[in-house]
């Protein structure tokens, strides 16, 4: 493929490789471009000005920068699943088979329908929303949201899953800098010379920033050639890392900073096994922002017209990419940087239609180029563009004198002045401070161990960039004691002033934009004004100024100047608003990272895990837990079916089920006993070794915190379990009470979850079956091993395990507990030996419909709000000992007698099935907030009592067994009739479990 | 944020979790209802230095006594709780 | 009675497959391997008795116990910094529960011990892209100025607490050992596996660690 349609490229130059033609599609239409190109660059190449349409007014908007700041030019990049909405086409980079669409038109980009919004644009002025669609508020979401939302807005996200991968990474050094232009590459090779670990992130693709469109002298080499040289003595340092395509985002605290890394946003697809984009965290002791400047534009009529570009992008344009956005330009500037354009194009064969020059005296110079090449030198402003879709018509400028003056060109180069970028220097709420004679916010101070340099730090000459590149490179490194030579500072005799006459608003009677991409004109901000939203943070919200994704990059300084002008204030007196990160979009599968789908977050699995899979079990999430739920056997219809069979054949036989998920932690030391007395309710301390209690631990208000099932397995160390739910969290409360409340007890901890394979063994055949797997030898007899014994054994084999006669079930029952290696293997061995006992497996659910069969509370009664003696186990609390929780507990309303504690709830139609969530009502009630005396927390179907039943916490429940109330359930629309009873339903003895 | 535990050195926020005000001091048994309150509700809001309690429980599992500038971040000193590790402390 | 049948697994060994995995490149940046047949035990000194500790330490193991973040090569053991006053005794398993036996002996009535053997899966991360792999899942500088060999670290992978130690350079560069919670090996496994794949792993065979 040759430059065919390419009718603007250049003959010659530029940074692009034209032995690599690549083939692109934009709306359809097939192009060419070059490698090195970016899409921007590509379309400029071949003629399209015309690239998008804007948010609010359909307006036709083309190419307005060269950089990621761009509002404008925002299209779909790629199709299906990878469609990329809103990316900008001027950091595209080109390559072979890119489809880019564009957004925000109907039924095409040529003739856009919703344009009439243009028409209706006083409806559509500053605090529209606030205004204009309030009322009737029934119509906001059926009406005025989509209405709004269809006319205006920006591209469409796919609507498949994004099949890419992301990741995020951690990098750590001692000199970070963001920018690798001729000043970030200065102050690069300086620390890296010195010593330090210096990482230097680029977002373009290539070193050089502004060099590589704007050339120069540097140390007697053609700037390009100087590049090249300080990139390969970067690389050549072992601790020196460049990182191109990679924009610094954030900085947060204590020297961390986010910057995102696009690894493969250039190529169609990303290769096997790599990510599309990465996300870095960066601990840098010390950082640079060397981030340059942004050029700003003017307020104008008409200045959104395709083809009214910033001056440096049209050079960027020429020089850089060979590729020229008009044949015919005109300039429009208030300083010298914009001449560079006209020299730039006139070097390219670009006609010059005319300078207008904000500032009265022209230097020789410019008027011998002026009159060398016959165009005009205008003194005064651009009043307007006329133009439209077809790029700009004609410039009318408004002279000094008054007098009016028409320029015909085909393009229109425009120069403001520039803003060092200070974003990231003001992210911690720091307020850049105005500097009058480059007429700019310039950073004032930034977060510790950052500095702004060069551009960004309102250093505009080439010589000063280097300089100061160098010497904050140097100090960066110095400060951190890194003693090797810097070297002596990068030299270029480009040392001119930077002289500028600010005009922010031309005061033009046609529409002018502040901010393109939200579409805010300055009558807007002169209607904010009116309206006395005059505060900066007002004036943001209420016109939506530099609130679109370029954060206000080419519009917040003339915003605030135009108020400025408005209220008779200074801009330094009308301030600005506070920068946040990000600085650059980053899309929101950089910020998840590899956490999504399966890997969402880490996932453990019990020591069962694979024989239960193999059983075919059904999982359910527990936290980060997965937990077999139910072992579906052939045939049965639903889970309701396989729980019941559960729950029957450990009641009439014996079951068992994995309770390695339970937290466990070893007590040890001598004040074991002392230590757990003061965070259990109960005592501990007087447990008998080889004996197991079941304990409850209140936080420091008086609540139930946590419980489980403690035994003492030595004089000096205990085993103590908690919750699933709570082992992360309780381990950390027992941490606070060793080290912070309770340093003088001699207490050691450690987790020891992991270590053991712990299984609850149920059912009458409970000791047939282990006898079996126990070493013959041991001894497990009412007399050998009585409720609540707990003691290590050995197992037939030889294996060394711990067994706990605890029941949850309520049946007899041991938990036994094996060194994890042999998890597996003992489950097999529970399924081989109990065979003949019809030994059945259980998860979690037939595991809940037993404690609610048998009225213990479990996480739905320990919600947070219920005390030991609500959930009926108050006469646990010692009243000889101190313990946390213990004098709170003790409150007036914590002890009230009109409290909800825990009752058994049945239906009182045997059919009816009972909802958790339902309110009880006392009967002839009407149910309301006064009326309410509480609600179900956990339901079952009871196998054993063929029935619904449940727990609910209930005011002054335990006086009211026998009672008939109502359920009341509004979400499903239910009310039916419960009897409240004892919430012990089976076995109320208890002699199953004492069997 | 970035936290210099005592025992491990400088680690990124992720590793820490926070619990708050670390001058509340858990009362005597005896001190009654009201002292108890207290410690256990009533804290100050504090622009600017603070003495904080983080435990480094993706780490070593130490409690530490962090003091933070509440309005800057900036972190001026870190110790350990008294009972952090093996430290004999008297009753 | 049925016979009884004791198939020991490791924590990874029911997914674990040794050959090439991820981007098919000349020479594997990364090697990955499942270590296992070790006894690990949590010592933990008791109020007061670090010093007790340190010079038991001494006695058994002949060297100092380790009172900062690193690994000590002792006589038939590692010793993994774990925390203040605390440190893991790694130890080839030789049957039975002689790591633990000579640990109790060591340290009766000093430190609290607790049995960790299964606890954990160990993994060895080694090869010339190490350090980039782990860079995706490990907050910690590992840059050789600041984490030498011998260094050790508790820390944390995907949220989950992680002791990780550099042992002696291979030809590779810097090795790496990583002990993993068992319950979330899998998990992890998968996690550095995607996080590696894209400078090409060779997983070893699984082997048992040797000191």
């Amino acid at each position: 493929m040759s430059a065919a349609g390419q009718k603007n490229r250049l003959a010659s130059g530029g940074l692009i490789d034209r032995n690599k033609p690549l083939s692109f599609s934009f709306d359809g239409k097939a192009m060419s471009g070059f490698a090195g190109d970016t899409l921007a660059s590509a379309l400029i190449a071949n003629g399209v000005q015309l690239v998008g349409r804007s948010f609010k007014y359909h307006r036709p908007r083309g190419i307005l920068t060269a950089g990621s700041e761009e509002p404008n030019a925002l299209v779909e990049l790629r199709d299906g699943a990878r469609r990329e909405p809103n990316t900008r086409a001027t950091t595209i980079e080109l390559y072979d088979g890119l489809t880019a669409t564009s957004q925000n038109r109907w039924p095409s980009l040529d003739f856009d329908i919703l344009s009439i919004n243009q028409l209706a644009s006083p409806i559509f002025v500053a605090g529209f929303y606030y205004k204009t669609f309030m009322w009737p508020s029934a119509l906001w979401e059926k009406l005025y949201e989509p209405l709004i939302r269809r006319a205006a807005g920006l591209g469409r996200a796919a609507e498949k899953s994004d099949p890419d991968h992301y990741e995020k990474a951690w990098a750590h050094c001692d000199v970070l800098i963001a920018g690798g232009g001729p000043t970030g590459l200065a102050a690069a090779l300086a620390a890296g010379r010195a010593g330090a670990r210096v990482i230097l992130c680029e977002e373009d693709a290539v070193l050089g920033g502004r060099l590589l469109s704007d050339g120069g002298t540097i140390d007697g080499l053609p700037a390009i050639e100087w590049v090249a040289k300080a990139v390969a003595e970067l690389e050549a340092m072992p601790d020196v890392r460049v990182m191109t395509r990679t924009t610094v985002t954030g900085v947060f605290d204590h020297g961390t900073h986010a910057a995102l890394e696009r690894v493969n946003d250039h190529l169609p697809v990303p290769p096997e096994h790599q990510p599309r984009q990465r996300l870095w965290r960066i601990a840098a002791k010390r950082s640079i922002v060397a981030a340059g400047a942004l050029e700003r534009p003017i307020v104008f009529g008409g200045n959104d017209t395709p083809n009214v570009m910033l001056s440096s992008a049209v050079r960027t344009y020429i020089n850089r990419y060979a590729a020229t956005p008009a044949k015919r330009l005109a300039l429009f500037t208030n300083n010298d940087d914009g001449w560079k354009t006209v020299e730039a194009a006139l070097a390219a064969g670009v006609q010059i239609a005319g300078v207008v020059d904000a500032r009265a005296e022209a230097s020789a110079e410019q008027r011998a180029l002026a009159a060398q090449h016959g165009f005009a030198i205008l003194n005064g402003v651009v009043d307007h563009v006329e133009g439209g879709k077809a790029g700009v018509g004609k410039i009318v400028a408004a002279l000094a004198g008054g007098a009016k003056a028409t320029l015909e060109a085909d393009g229109l180069a425009v120069s403001g002045g520039w803003n060092p970028a200070v974003g990231l220097t003001s992210q911690h709420r720091g307020r850049p401070k105005w500097r009058d004679d480059i007429a700019a916010f310039v950073p004032d101070g930034a977060p510790a161990g950052m500095v702004a340099a060069g551009s960004a730090n309102g250093e505009f000459s080439l010589a000063a960039c280097l300089m100061e590149g160098h010497s904050s490179g140097a100090a960066a490194a110095g400060d951190l004691g890194f003693g090797k030579s810097a070297g002596s500072a990068p030299v270029s005799d480009e040392d001119a002033a930077y002289s500028v006459r600010p005009v922010w608003t031309v005061n033009s009677k046609k529409k002018a934009f502040v901010d393109f991409q939200n579409d805010v004109t300055e009558s807007d901000i002169a209607l904010a004004a009116r309206e006395g939203f005059q505060s900066v943070e007002h004036l943001k919200r209420y016109t939506t100024l530099g609130m679109a994704t370029d954060q206000g990059k080419n519009s917040n300084v003339q915003g605030i100047a135009v108020m400025a002008e408005l209220t008779g204030r200074s801009i330094p007196e009308t301030g600005t608003t506070i920068y946040r990160p990000p600085y650059v979009p980053v899309a929101m599968g950089a910020l998840a990272g590899h956490h999504r789908d399966e890997n969402f977050h880490a996932t453990r699995l019990t020591p069962s895990h694979h024989w239960a899979a193999e059983r075919g079990a059904v999982f359910v999430d527990t936290g980060l837990w997965k937990r077999a739920q139910w072992y579906p056997l052939k045939g049965e219809k639903d889970w309701l079916e396989s729980v019941t069979r559960e729950v029957k054949a450990v009641r009439s036989g014996v079951g068992f089920c994995d309770v390695s998920t339970l937290g466990k932690t070893d007590v040890h030391g001598p004040d074991a006993g002392a230590f757990l007395d003061r965070v259990y309710i109960n005592t501990f301390s007087s447990l008998a070794v080889g004996k197991a209690r079941y304990g409850i631990m209140l936080r420091e208000d008086g609540i139930v915190y946590d419980d489980g099932t403690t035994s003492r397995l030595a004089e000096d160390h205990y085993f103590l379990t908690t919750t699933t739910a709570k082992a992360g969290l309780v381990m950390q409360h027992l941490e606070f009470c060793r080290q912070v409340l309770f340093p003088e007890l001699d207490v050691q901890l450690t987790s020891v979850s992991d270590q053991w394979a712990q299984f609850s063994i149920a059912g009458p055949n409970t000791r047939a079956l282990l006898t079996d797997i126990v070493d013959p030898s041991e001894d497990l007899s009412n007399e050998g091993f009585p409720f609540m014994g707990a003691r290590a054994v050995k197992l037939r084999g030889g294996v060394e395990a711990r067994l706990f006669r605890i029941s949850f079930s309520g049946e007899m029952a041991f938990e036994i507990s094996v060194p994890a290696r042999f998890g597996d293997a003992l489950v097999r061995n529970l399924m081989a030996a109990g065979e003949k006992y019809g030994v059945t497996p259980y998860g979690t659910e037939a595991l809940g419909v037993m404690r609610i069969e048998k009225g213990h509370v479990a996480g739905p009664e320990l919600n947070g709000t219920t005390t030991a003696a609500d959930l009926g186990l108050g006469k646990m609390m010692s009243t000889k000992k101190d313990f946390i929780g213990r004098v709170l507990a003790g409150r007036e309303a914590l002890v009230a007698d009109d409290r909800q504690v825990v009752v058994g709830v049945k239906p009182v139609s045997p059919s009816q099935r009972l909802r958790s969530g339902a309110h009880v009502i006392a009967k002839g009630k009407v149910p309301a907030p006064e009326t309410d005396d509480g609600y179900v927390t956990s339901v079952c179907f009871s196998p054993m009592m063929d029935r619904w039943i449940g727990l609910a916490l209930v005011s002054r429940g335990r006086e009211r067994h026998g009672e008939i109330a109502m359920a009341h359930d509004p979400v499903r629309g239910e009310d039916y009739e419960v009897e409240i009873c004892n919430p012990v339903f089976y076995d109320p003895e208890g002699g199953r479990q004492r069997g | 944020m970035r936290i210099a535990c005592p025992f491990c050195g400088p680690r990124e926020n992720g590793e820490f979790t926070y619990l708050g005000d670390a001058k509340p001091k858990r009362p005597a048994l005896e001190a009654g209802e009201e002292a108890y309150y207290e410690y256990v509700y009533l804290r100050d809001n504090v622009a600017g230095e603070m003495d904080e309690f983080w435990y480094h429980g993706a780490g070593c599992r130490s409690w530490i006594k962090v003091r933070r500038n509440t309005v800057t971040h900036e972190i001026s000193s870190v110790e350990p709780a008294a009972g952090a590790g093996a430290a004999k402390v008297a009753s | 009675m049925v016979e009884l049948s004791w198939t020991e697994t490791t924590p990874l060994s029911r997914i674990y497959r040794a050959g090439s995995h991820g981007a098919k490149t000349q020479a594997a940046g990364l090697s990955l391997a499942e270590l296992s047949g070790f006894e690990l035990v949590q010592t933990m000194a008791r109020r007061g008795q670090w010093s007790a500790t340190d010079q038991a330490c001494r006695e058994a193991y002949g060297k100092p116990a380790p009172a900062r973040p690193q690994a000590v090569k002792a006589e038939g053991a590692l010793l993994i910094w774990s925390g203040p006053d605390q440190f893991l005794v790694l130890s080839p398993r030789a049957g039975g529960s002689a790591g633990m036996d000579r640990a109790r002996l060591a340290f009766a009535g000093m430190a609290s011990l607790s049995e960790q053997s299964d606890a954990r899966s160990l993994i060895r991360v080694s090869g010339s892209r190490a350090r980039d792999m782990l860079a995706k899942v490990c907050s910690l500088d590992l840059h050789s100025a600041v984490f030498p060999e011998w260094s050790a670290a508790a820390t944390s992978i995907d949220h989950t607490a992680v002791n990780l130690w550099r042992g002696e350079d291979d030809a590779g560069g810097a090795v790496f050992h990583l002990l993993i919670f068992a319950t979330f090996a899998e998990s992890l496994w998968h996690t550095l596996l995607d996080s590696g794949a894209e400078y090409g792993i060779a997983i070893d065979a699984p082997a048992a660690w040797q000191q």
